[in-house]
């Protein structure tokens, strides 16, 4: 079953046509990538997907419901929740109001016992409550998105560049932490510029470039692909 | 020997100063949301002077139930003022929108506007003389404490600032609408992610401040015992420069400041003739602006 599906999104800003005719689909309980260098709208289209940006053609279906253009907070509202390129934590706010906001979605009543199934995947979080979020580290700040977007109790998660100027030992257990989130029962869609480990942990993956999607594939088959091997991969890697 | 003169006029400051902190937490909390000044402040504090006039003269509530209903028509002109003023002029989709100097002069105007015809508006209605506040409803009856003597207003509005200030306080750090508020004043793209509604966080935003302003209309004017259209223009100013000073989005840097403006205008009127106190506002805007641009409590904000 395909709990989201694009069908010939179009996204302009101004002048500029950002997104042509992107049509994807993410499976239940799956792990799905766009892989794309600097610039081809990855950012945009995760955006479009969360409602911050209007498609200007196509349509959006999430749960065999129509969102297309529906406003970000409804679209939360029924399970798609994004983990924001560049963390977009709230920084003078502590760790627990962070995460308290990530489920301001969800009835009251359900706060506490989804902070504790939160922390209980980000033990590291638990020990920090108090602090301030900006003074966390550039590993913790990125937990604590992905802990916030979590906290919405998410059908599908939308990850943009999760290791981003991580260390390498951050990044493996950011990678690690998707296995378990899948695991649990959550669909991830993933942007990734780590194209390497990204396409390990997924099932399916997309290409793209100048808006548009030019290849696609379940992952293995894409990792074994000559022009994803050049483009993306560094060459031959075996 | 401390001058029992001088603690009396420190007194009187503070009460003033509490005065304009209400309303200058209106102004920061605005500014907060929408990274834009709201010039109709000053008459959302008019619209409550008058609100509760009008009440004393036809019904004579308790003094409790005209702060309440001023309280309540502060909200109500609040959330008018952002839907007529305000939100036809936002474009709010991301980074570079909330960014937009169009959207800040356009709301810039558009407030200012807001403000003349209200202003205007209620000249026309109650006349641009003034209205004096009926005898019992006076806040002026003398109270000694030992050889100092204040009055039964600086109890009041002692009483109804701090009340209302620790609610905010309670409000802003207990609720999920003012978490909310918070969330969008640190990162409105971060809180569309979560799911925050931020034009509801915004409504409520103007809500909350308008209420502060109109119940600080209120007490100014029980206190005062007189009433005008224009009343709102010198107070919305003081808090404007309360506001500027104390960094622009410090709730606590605002009432700081508030607090201090009210105590200097009320000491400095022992050395300059009274017409002359609204400098020492102006006197503290210029100092403020060449030499702490960042504000006195300012600390860098992430949208500038
Ligand atoms: N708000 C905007 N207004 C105008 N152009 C924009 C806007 N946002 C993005 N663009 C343009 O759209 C294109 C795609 O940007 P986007 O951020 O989606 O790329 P990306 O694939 O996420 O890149 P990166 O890997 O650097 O994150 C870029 O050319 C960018 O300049
Ligand atoms: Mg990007």
């Amino acid at each position: 079953m395909t709990i989201l599906k694009l069908e010939d999104v179009d996204v302009r800003m101004g002048a500029q046509q950002v997104l042509r005719g992107i049509t994807l689909d993410v499976g239940e309980k799956a792990v799905v990538t766009v892989i794309g260098s600097n610039g081809v709208g990855k950012t945009t289209l995760m955006r479009t997907i969360s409602g911050i940006y209007r498609c200007t053609a196509g349509s959006i279906t999430f749960l065999d419901q129509p969102i297309t253009n529906l406003k970000s907070h409804r679209i939360v509202r029924q399970g798609l929740v994004q983990a924001p390129e560049g963390r977009m934590i709230f920084g003078p706010m502590t760790v627990r109001e962070n995460l308290v906001l990530g489920a301001i979605s969800r009835p009251a009543a359900e706060v506490s016992r989804q902070l504790e199934h939160v922390l209980s995947l980000f033990p590291l979080l638990g020990d920090r409550l108090r602090q301030k979020a900006g003074s966390l580290s550039g590993g913790e700040q990125q937990m604590l998105c992905i802990g916030r977007a979590l906290m919405a109790k998410p059908r599908l998660l939308l990850l943009d560049e999760p290791s981003l100027g991580l260390a390498p030992l951050m990044v493996q257990s950011i990678f690690d932490l998707i296995g378990e989130i899948r695991s649990q029962g959550t669909a991830i869609l993933l942007v990734e510029q780590n194209a390497r480990a990204a396409l390990r942990i997924s099932d399916y993956a997309y290409v793209m470039e100048g808006g548009r999607i030019v290849l696609e594939g379940p992952a293995d088959e894409l990792s074994a692909d000559d022009r994803v091997q050049s483009a993306y991969l560094g060459g031959k890697a075996h | 020997m401390l001058d029992i003169y001088f603690v009396q006029q420190i007194i009187n400051g503070l009460s003033i100063g509490l005065v304009y902190a209400l309303m200058a937490i209106g102004f920061t909390l605005i500014f907060g949301v929408l990274n834009v000044v709201n010039f109709a402040h000053g008459e959302v504090y008019t619209v409550g002077a008058f609100v509760g006039l009008l009440l004393i003269t036809w019904v004579a509530p308790p003094l409790l139930v005209v702060v309440l209903a001023a309280l309540a028509v502060g909200a109500v002109t609040g959330v008018g003022l952002e839907r007529i003023a305000f939100k036809p002029f936002r474009r709010f989709r991301d980074e570079a929108s909330l960014r937009s100097r169009a959207m800040r002069e356009a709301t810039l105007l558009s407030s200012l506007a807001a403000s003349i015809v209200a202003r205007e508006v209620m000249t026309l209605v109650f006349g641009a003389h003034m209205q004096t506040i009926p005898q019992a409803y006076l806040l002026q009856r003398p109270i000694a404490i030992g050889p100092l003597s204040i009055t039964n207003g600086d109890v009041v509005i002692f009483g109804a600032s701090l009340a209302m200030l620790a609610a905010l306080q309670f409000m802003l750090f207990r609720t999920r609408i003012g978490l909310s508020i918070r969330a969008v004043s640190n990162s409105p793209m971060g809180a569309r992610f979560v799911g925050i509604d931020t034009d509801r966080a915004i409504i409520a935003t103007f809500a909350i401040g308008s209420m502060l302003g109109a119940a600080a209309g209120i007490l100014v004017g029980l206190y005062d015992g007189t009433i005008t259209p224009q009343m709102g223009f010198a107070p919305g100013i003081k808090a404007f420069v309360a506001m500027v000073m104390g960094g622009l989005s410090s709730i606590p840097g605002a009432v700081i400041c508030a607090l201090i403006l009210g105590v200097a205008e009320s000491v400095t009127t022992d050395f300059l003739a009274s017409g002359w106190k609204d400098l020492v506002a102006y006197a503290f805007l210029i100092v403020t602006l060449v030499f702490f641009p960042q504000g006195i409590f300012g600390v860098g904000r992430e949208r500038a």
